[in-house]
């Protein structure tokens, strides 16, 4: 018997990795000013209607990952209520990135859409 | 579920139990940083929700300590710390192995560290040893405690700051953010608890000991450096510019070719030798500031 549970939730797995990357860093793109991690987790929970495709402790770890490759710039500062909050920015190489990635994406997903339709083949 | 951030974090570090000190250093502050917020929010949202519920609806959407834990895994083992691990072709012949120091950008890294710490050393120094006195001195007034404990934090903050230049020069993984004290505490027990905590006693010795050993890492370099230059420049200095190498008030001694070309060997030897010395010093210096300053 085919556990489909287990491996939708593993292929989930292996789309997130590289999307939560490149939609962190379209959000910071787009973004006005510096953001903090619970932002960007509500605007994505705020965008994403009620199925929510990743858990949101998942994306801290790739902001950082981001940070720390130069894509991104972050600064603590203290908060009123609370702990300190990290704001994030996108860097001059981040929006290079972000657009050379967005590319990719658009490839990708016309790939994808074309092999599951079934067009061009036959 | 969980009742409080906290017994959530203490969940979550031991699912973190054999990472990286500093990866479950930031897995936490991330943790609570996050999860406070939503509590805040969802409440604000609805006051009358109780704060456990709020907590609980909070969790479901960032994870379970499990989860979370997998999520910080996974991305550690994709991101390397600070400079990359230099070179790492494989299998070379020793000669190979011995000048690829210069390749290296950890031998840089180690050499630009041990170069700065002699600033950083008599910066931390001072700031150590006046903060001392003054807190020591002001504790018969008012306000001696508020400023001990301002000068604790500020010790602290100076040791995160450190681990930022141990991880960018010699690639030890170091905190990217500050632990967080616990919440709606007293400036008093504030106080009490950077007493009691064994890091802030040896993020303040470490600062002590930076000086000496900022002065020695880098009258060591420039030693070293000297008098490998110094052997190098001998042959041109003789053949270029008739300068002879052994010069007393009444004889000048010119040396054979021969002889020439070995001491310029030599220089270039030791020059390679402090490479491997510098690197060597840059990974001692990060397993030791690792152990000093970053908190179990």
């Amino acid at each position: 018997m085919v556990d489909q549970t287990a491996l939708t939730k593993k292929l989930q797995k292996e789309m997130n990795s590289g999307i939560a990357s490149l939609v962190l860093l379209s959000v910071l793109g787009q973004a006005k000013e510096p953001m903090y991690g619970y932002q960007i987790a509500k605007l994505l929970n705020d965008k994403s209607g009620n199925t929510s495709l990743m858990k949101q402790g998942a994306l801290y770890p790739v902001l950082r990952s981001l940070a720390s490759s130069g894509l991104l710039e972050s600064q603590v500062e203290p908060s009123v209520s609370g702990p300190p909050r990290r704001y994030y920015t996108i860097t001059a190489a981040g929006r290079e990135t972000l657009e050379i990635w967005t590319e990719v994406w658009n490839q990708t997903k016309s790939f994808v859409e074309n092999i599951l339709k079934g067009t061009g083949n036959v | 579920m969980y009742k409080t951030v906290e017994d959530y974090l203490a969940d979550l570090k031991q699912e973190l139990a054999g990472s990286d000190q500093a990866t479950i250093q930031d897995a936490l502050s991330d943790a609570e940083e996050h999860l406070r917020m939503a509590v805040a929010s969802l409440r604000e949202d609805k006051p009358d929700l109780a704060e456990e519920t709020a907590l609980q609806t909070a969790i479901d959407q960032y994870g379970s300590p499990a989860e979370t834990a997998a999520a910080y895994a996974e991305v550690e083992r994709r991101t390397a710390p600070g400079l990359s691990s230099g070179v790492n072709r494989k299998s070379r012949s020793f000669l190979g192995r011995f000048f690829g120091v210069y390749a290296h950008t950890r031998a840089w890294g180690a050499i630009l560290y041990m170069l700065i710490a002699l600033v950083t050393g008599s910066l931390y120094f001072t700031w150590a040893v006046m903060g001392l006195s003054f807190s020591v001195s002001f504790s018969i007034f008012i306000f001696g405690l508020p400023f001990a404990l301002l000068f604790l934090l500020s010790v602290r903050g100076l040791a995160l700051l450190e681990g930022r230049i141990v991880e960018a020069l010699l690639g030890v993984r170091m905190p990217r953010r500050p632990l967080f004290a616990p919440r709606g505490l007293k400036w008093l027990e504030r106080l009490k608890m950077q007493l009691l905590d064994k890091y802030t006693w040896l993020a303040l010795i470490y600062m002590l000991l930076q000086m000496p050993l900022g002065t020695l890492y880098f009258s060591l370099l420039t030693t070293l450096f000297v008098f490998s230059l110094s052997l190098i420049a001998m042959p041109f200095a003789q053949l270029l510019l008739q300068i002879p190498p052994i010069q007393t008030s009444s004889t000048m001694i010119f040396l054979p070719f021969w002889a020439l070309i070995l001491i310029g060997l030599a220089g270039i030897l030791t020059a390679t030798l402090t490479m491997h010395l510098a690197r060597g010093i840059g990974w001692l210096h990060g397993r030791y500031a690792k152990f000093m300053l970053v908190t179990e």
